[in-house]
């Protein structure tokens, strides 16, 4: 059934959502933004290390769920310029060396927060 | 020795029966959840469900009798939405609180606290995973739109 994840590592949620929730042996985690955990803002910089910060976001709410990196099947990539497209790219990829999972990335309007990044991911173990 | 291959032979048979059957319930089951008024031309269903899972189109604002956008505000127009969604959900046999994932698109990020406090009243407990963001345009003009996955 139906099993809510919380972890402190990762940000707490900015809105009625919860972190992740793992289903039927899958695990749906909130499009995360860089947001710091302990201080509850956006981290300080520009796409890489927005870019970065999500990326520890998802992996902290992988680890509490007793998933990793490689489980991940599917992700969805906001970024608020396509401009960055190539930078977010960049450290992307160093976290999929190999079985990158299936994805869709797409410039938007905003993003909460005024954040540059927001990603969504789905894993299956 | 007869008797034996006689085994042999009813052993393998009921094998054969369980690995056929084994084989039978992994094989997907497509549903289309759809409704009297359905549009036969839209190129999407409400939801499909597979193997337990439901997929829920996006919903926007669309009053379910005269097939138009709602007249309001962000306030109302999020109210319909997740009516929507929930009369779908519904339908197919399922429960809010069976949402595990959503997709809230906004026509302007200002939106976001107000569509939070409606969006609360529909999900409770145990909030589903969720993305949020604002979107260039929306179909109709719509205001906010929002896609949902259910487990149960």
């Amino acid at each position: 059934m139906k099993k809510v994840i919380n972890t402190l590592n990762a940000p707490v949620a900015i809105g009625p959502y919860s972190q992740a929730v793992e289903a039927n042996g899958i695990l749906f985690i909130s499009g995360q933004i860089p947001i710091v955990p302990e201080t509850g803002k956006i981290i300080e910089g520009g796409i890489k290390e927005q870019t970065q910060q999500v990326f520890r976001n998802i992996g902290a709410i992988l680890d509490e769920a007793g998933y990793e990196f490689k489980n991940i099947v599917k992700s969805t990539c906001l970024i608020n310029d396509m401009a960055d497209f190539k930078a977010m790219n960049e450290v992307y990829s160093g976290y999929f060396p190999d079985n990158k999972p299936a994805r869709a990335a797409y410039a938007v309007k905003d993003l909460p927060m005024g954040a540059l990044i927001e990603i969504e991911t789905i894993a299956i173990k | 020795m007869k008797r034996t291959f006689i085994i042999i032979a009813v052993l393998s048979l009921i094998m054969s029966f369980t690995f056929n059957m084994g084989a039978q319930e992994k094989k997907a089951v497509r549903k289309v959840i759809t409704f009297d008024n359905t549009p036969v031309k839209r190129p999407y269903s409400p939801a499909i469900e597979v193997n337990g899972t439901l997929y829920v189109s996006g919903q926007i604002a669309i009053d379910q009798l005269t097939g138009k956008l709602i007249e309001g505000k962000i306030e109302d127009q999020t109210r319909q939405v997740l009516k929507n969604l929930k009369n779908v959900i519904e339908k197919a046999g399922y429960t809010m609180d069976n949402v595990v994932r959503c997709t809230v698109l906004l026509s302007d990020i200002a939106f976001y606290p107000t569509v939070n406090k409606i969006y609360m009243d529909f999900f409770p407990k145990d909030p589903p995973a969720r993305m949020a963001f604002a979107v260039k345009d929306l179909p109709m003009g719509a205001l906010i739109e929002i896609d949902a996955t259910a487990v149960k």
